[in-house]
C-alpha cells in the first residue's frame, strides 16, 4: 500500500492526532498499513436485526440472564451493549460447534426455573430482584459460568461479532480502540519526575 | 539476495526443526557463517498487515496459538493419574508459526543472574529435585546475552538495577516510557526500600535496524506486532537469515520424526507439508529448536530399533525436569486513571528478592513488575475478586477498569523428574502422531515462593496509595507458555541430554537449543536466555562444521 492521502486521514483518526511528527515520518510504511487495520476494527458489520439460533423465549432470557451479570442503570449494560445478539451469533457461527450444547444448558435452566417458579413463564418474567435471587442458586453451575464468559465477550469482543454495539462496552470500561497513543498514557506517569539512579552501594550483587 | 529455495533431494547442510526465539537464531547464525540451512516450520507465516487488535480471536479462540481440536494435549497432575483430554486452553501454550511464540511474547526480557548457573553448589541439594548446577557460567553467556541485546533488538537502562549481572555494553535504545502502573509500583516499592527499575523490553523504543518504533497500541501480551516494533525473530532473525541466499523457511512442515542411520547419525527428518503429504528431507545436521515441549516430543517419537526410548535419551531425561516459572497476580484501583491498555505491558521491575534467602524458610527467588494486560476482556474474566464476578458490583469494577492494575510475581520453579512430557499412549493428533502429555505437580516451595512474592507486590500497591488491593489465586499450575528444562544441558551424560554445546550425548549431528536445554527455571521471562543460548550454540556448532567435526 502506497502513503496515499486516504490512508494518511484514516490513520490520523484512528490515532486521535496525538502523534508526532518525527515519530510518524520514521515509522510511515508501517503506519499505513496499521492505518488500515484501525479502520477495519473500528467497522460494525454486525446485523443485530434477527437471531440466528435462538428462538424469541430463549433470547429473552438469554438477554435477562446478561443483563443481571452486567446490569443497565446509570450507564448501558449487558442489554443496551445488544450481548444477546452476540451471544446468538457465536453460537450460530465461530463456535457453532457449542451451539446446541448452549440451547441444551439454557432448556435446562429454564425448566429448573418453572419448577422452582411455578406460574412464571419465563425467567425473563421474574422481577429484578427475584432473578437475582435465582441467580445466585445457580452461580457455580457451568451453565452460568458459561453465560458470564459470553456475557463478558459479548460486551468487550469487537462489534463485528455482534455484540458491543456501538462500542457500549468499551466506553463502560474507558477502553479506546485507538490504534497508536504517546505518553503521557494516564495521571501518574504525566506527573512523573524522571528515573532517579540509585547509589551504587544501595544493593547486593547476586 | 533472495530467500534459498532447497528440493526434497538436496541434502542441506543443517534442518532447522522450528522457527522461533530460538531456531529463528539459530537460522541465521549457520546460514551467515556459510552454511545451507533449511528451516521446518509447522506453522503458516504471517506478516504484520495479518495481525489483528481481535482479543477474542487471539486470546479465547487460538488465532496463532496452537489449536486442541487438531494437536491435541493430555494432563495430569501424577503419574498415578490416568491423563485427561485437555479442552479449554492448552497445557503447552505456544504460538506455531514463522518467528514461534516471540510472535505472541510480552517481550520481557530479563538476564540470568550469575546465581542462576551455580545455585546448587551455593544451597546444595534439594532433596527429591534434580536441582543442577548449568554446564556455562553467567561469564560465559555475557557476549551472548549482550548479542541478543544488539542483534535482535532490547530497550532498557543499563546499571538501573543494583541487583543486575555485569554487562559489557549498554542496551542499544532507551527504555520504554514509563506507564502509570510503573511509576505507582515504582512509588511503592521505592517507599519499602526496595529497587524498582525500567524493565528490559524486546520492543524498539526508537526506530531499530530497518524497524518502526512502538506505537504503544497495547497489544502485545498474546498478540502479533502490526508495527514490526516487538522484537520477534519473524522481523529480525529470520529476514536476516534468508538475505544470506542459503536459508529456506519452509511453512506449514509439521516434522513428525528425525531418521537415524546405522551408524547412529542423523540423516535428516520426515515432515508432513500442509496438505498432510509426508516428505523426508535429507541434511548432515539436525538442530531441534520446537519448544520445550514439542522438542521432547519430537525425540520421543522418533524412537527406532537402533534408540528404543527415543532419540537423544540415554539418560532418560528427554522431557522430565518440566519447569514453568511460576505467576501470581495482584490487583490494585487507584484513585487517578492509568488506562492500562495503552502501550507496552510492563515498565517496572523490582528484583530484590532474586537470590533464594534460606530465611525464608524455602526455597526460591523471582522479581515483581507491574502491568495489566490482556486488555479489556481477560481482565475482566480473570481479575474480580469471588464476590465480584457478577451483578451491580461487577460492573462497578468495571467502570473502575481505567484505575486498575496488576503487580505480577514471577518465580523459579524447581526440576523435578515427575514433571514431564511424554506421549499420551491413546490420543492421536490430526496426522495420527501420539498426543503430547503433560505430568506436572508444584513443587511446595515453587507456591511459597510465588505467594511470597505476591505478598510483596501487595505490600507495594498500599505503599503506594491504593484505594483498593486483592490478590489473585495461587493454585497449582496447569500448564503455561514457559516450557523449560525437558532436554537440559550437562557434562554428564547419564543426567544430561545435551553437551554444553548443545550436541546430543548420543548423537553427534543432533543437536537441540531451546527451552528444553535450561537446566534451572530462572525466575521468569525465559526468552532471552533461550536466545542467548541460541547465540552461543550456533556459534559453536559453526565452528564444528568448519573443523569438520559434526
Amino acid at each position: 500500500m502506497d502513503a496515499s492521502g486516504t490512508s494518511r486521514r484514516k490513520f490520523l483518526q484512528a490515532s486521535g492526532g496525538t502523534l508526532g511528527m518525527a515519530w510518524l515520518a520514521a515509522s510511515w510504511p508501517q503506519v499505513v498499513a496499521a492505518a488500515e487495520h484501525a479502520h477495519q476494527m473500528a467497522m460494525d458489520s454486525a446485523d443485530r436485526s434477527k437471531f440466528l439460533l435462538l428462538s424469541a423465549a430463549q433470547a429473552r432470557d438469554v438477554d435477562a440472564i446478561a443483563s443481571q451479570i452486567v446490569p443497565s442503570g446509570a450507564t448501558p449494560g449487558a442489554h443496551e451493549a445488544g450481548v444477546v445478539y452476540f451471544i446468538d451469533h457465536v453460537n450460530a457461527g465461530l463456535w457453532k460447534e457449542h451451539g446446541q450444547e448452549f440451547v441444551a444448558g439454557l432448556t435446562d435452566f429454564q425448566a429448573k426455573c418453572a419448577k422452582h417458579h411455578p406460574g412464571v413463564a419465563q425467567f425473563a418474567d421474574l422481577s429484578f430482584g427475584d432473578q437475582t435471587a435465582y441467580l445466585k442458586h445457580m452461580e457455580h453451575t457451568p451453565f452460568f459460568g458459561g453465560m458470564r464468559f459470553l456475557t463478558v465477550l459479548g460486551l468487550l469482543a469487537l462489534p463485528s461479532y455482534g455484540g458491543n454495539a456501538g462500542k457500549l462496552g468499551w466506553k463502560l470500561v474507558g477502553f479506546v480502540d485507538q490504534h497508536a497513543w504517546q505518553p503521557p498514557f494516564g495521571h501518574y506517569d504525566a506527573e512523573y519526575a524522571g528515573f532517579v539512579p540509585y547509589a551504587k552501594t544501595a544493593g547486593q550483587q547476586s | 539476495m533472495s530467500a534459498r529455495k532447497y528440493k526434497p533431494t538436496d541434502t542441506v547442510d543443517f534442518v532447522v526443526v522450528g522457527s522461533g526465539a530460538a531456531g529463528g537464531v539459530m537460522a541465521r547464525e549457520l546460514s551467515q557463517a556459510g552454511f545451507e540451512v533449511l528451516v521446518l516450520e509447522q506453522g503458516p507465516r504471517f506478516t504484520a498487515a495479518d495481525f489483528r487488535h481481535d482479543e477474542l480471536d487471539y486470546w479465547f479462540n487460538g488465532a496463532i496459538t496452537n489449536k486442541l481440536d487438531t494437536n491435541p494435549q493430555t494432563f495430569r497432575k501424577s503419574a498415578a493419574e490416568k491423563a485427561q483430554r485437555v479442552t479449554e486452553f492448552p497445557a503447552a501454550w505456544y504460538a506455531p508459526n514463522v518467528g514461534g511464540s516471540s510472535v505472541h511474547f510480552t517481550a520481557n526480557f530479563w538476564r540470568l543472574h550469575d546465581v542462576d548457573f551455580n545455585e546448587r553448589s551455593r544451597l546444595g541439594e534439594i532433596p527429591g529435585t534434580t536441582f543442577a548446577d548449568w554446564p556455562i557460567t553467567y561469564d560465559e553467556l555475557e557476549p551472548y546475552y549482550t548479542k541478543v541485546e544488539w542483534e535482535v533488538g532490547v530497550s532498557g537502562l543499563a546499571g538501573a538495577s543494583p541487583f543486575d549481572p555485569w554487562r559489557s555494553k549498554p542496551y542499544p535504545m532507551p527504555p520504554m516510557p514509563v506507564k502509570s502502573s510503573g511509576v505507582l509500583l515504582e512509588r511503592g516499592a521505592r517507599k519499602m526500600g526496595w529497587h524498582p527499575y525500567p524493565a528490559p523490553m524486546a520492543i524498539a523504543s526508537v526506530p531499530y535496524k530497518g524497524r518502526s518504533a512502538c506505537a504503544h497500541c497495547g497489544f502485545c501480551i498474546g498478540f502479533g506486532c502490526e508495527m514490526q516494533a516487538k522484537s520477534s525473530t519473524l522481523y529480525t532473525m529470520i529476514p536476516e537469515a534468508e538475505a544470506t541466499g542459503r536459508c529456506e523457511v519452509r511453512p506449514l512442515s509439521y516434522v513428525s520424526r528425525i531418521e537415524t542411520n546405522a551408524a547412529g547419525r542423523a540423516t535428516g527428518v520426515a515432515y508432513f507439508d500442509k496438505d498432510k503429504r509426508e516428505h523426508f528431507q535429507k541434511a548432515r545436521a539436525v538442530v531441534v529448536c520446537a519448544n520445550g515441549a514439542e522438542t521432547s516430543r519430537l525425540l520421543l517419537m522418533s524412537a527406532n530399533a537402533k534408540f528404543p526410548d527415543g532419540l537423544a535419551n540415554s539418560s532418560g531425561y528427554v522431557g522430565k525436569n518440566l519447569m514453568f516459572n511460576t505467576y501470581a497476580e495482584v490487583n490494585a484501583l487507584f484513585e487517578h486513571e492509568l488506562n492500562e491498555f495503552k502501550s507496552a505491558q510492563v515498565t517496572r521491575v523490582v528484583h530484590d528478592w532474586y537470590d533464594s534467602d534460606p530465611q525464608r524458610g524455602f526455597y526460591g527467588g523471582g522479581g515483581i513488575d507491574s502491568r495489566i494486560g490482556p486488555m479489556p476482556i481477560a481482565w475482566s474474566m480473570f481479575a474480580p475478586p469471588p464476590d465480584r464476578t457478577w451483578g451491580a458490583g461487577f460492573k462497578s469494577l468495571l467502570e473502575a477498569l481505567p484505575r486498575a492494575m496488576i503487580v505480577a510475581g514471577h518465580g523459579t520453579s524447581l526440576p523435578l523428574e515427575t514433571n514431564r512430557i511424554d506421549l499420551d499412549p491413546e490420543l492421536k493428533d490430526a496426522w495420527g502422531l501420539p498426543a503430547l502429555r503433560m505430568t506436572y505437580k508444584d513443587h511446595p516451595d515453587d507456591l511459597a515462593m510465588a505467594r511470597f512474592l505476591q505478598d510483596r507486590g501487595a505490600e507495594a500497591m498500599q505503599a503506594a496509595g491504593a484505594l483498593e488491593v486483592w490478590k489473585g489465586p495461587v493454585a497449582e499450575s496447569t500448564g503455561g507458555p514457559h516450557l523449560l528444562g525437558t532436554a537440559r544441558m550437562g557434562n554428564d551424560p547419564k543426567t544430561s541430554v545435551v553437551d554444553k554445546y548443545h550436541r546430543s550425548h548420543d548423537i553427534r549431528n543432533l543437536f537441540v537449543c531451546d527451552g528444553s536445554s535450561m537446566v534451572t527455571s530462572g525466575r521468569g521471562q525465559p526468552t532471552m536466555t533461550i536466545q542467548a543460548l541460541a547465540f552461543r550454540a550456533g556459534d559453536h556448532i559453526a565452528q564444528f562444521a568448519k573443523r569438520g567435526e559434526i
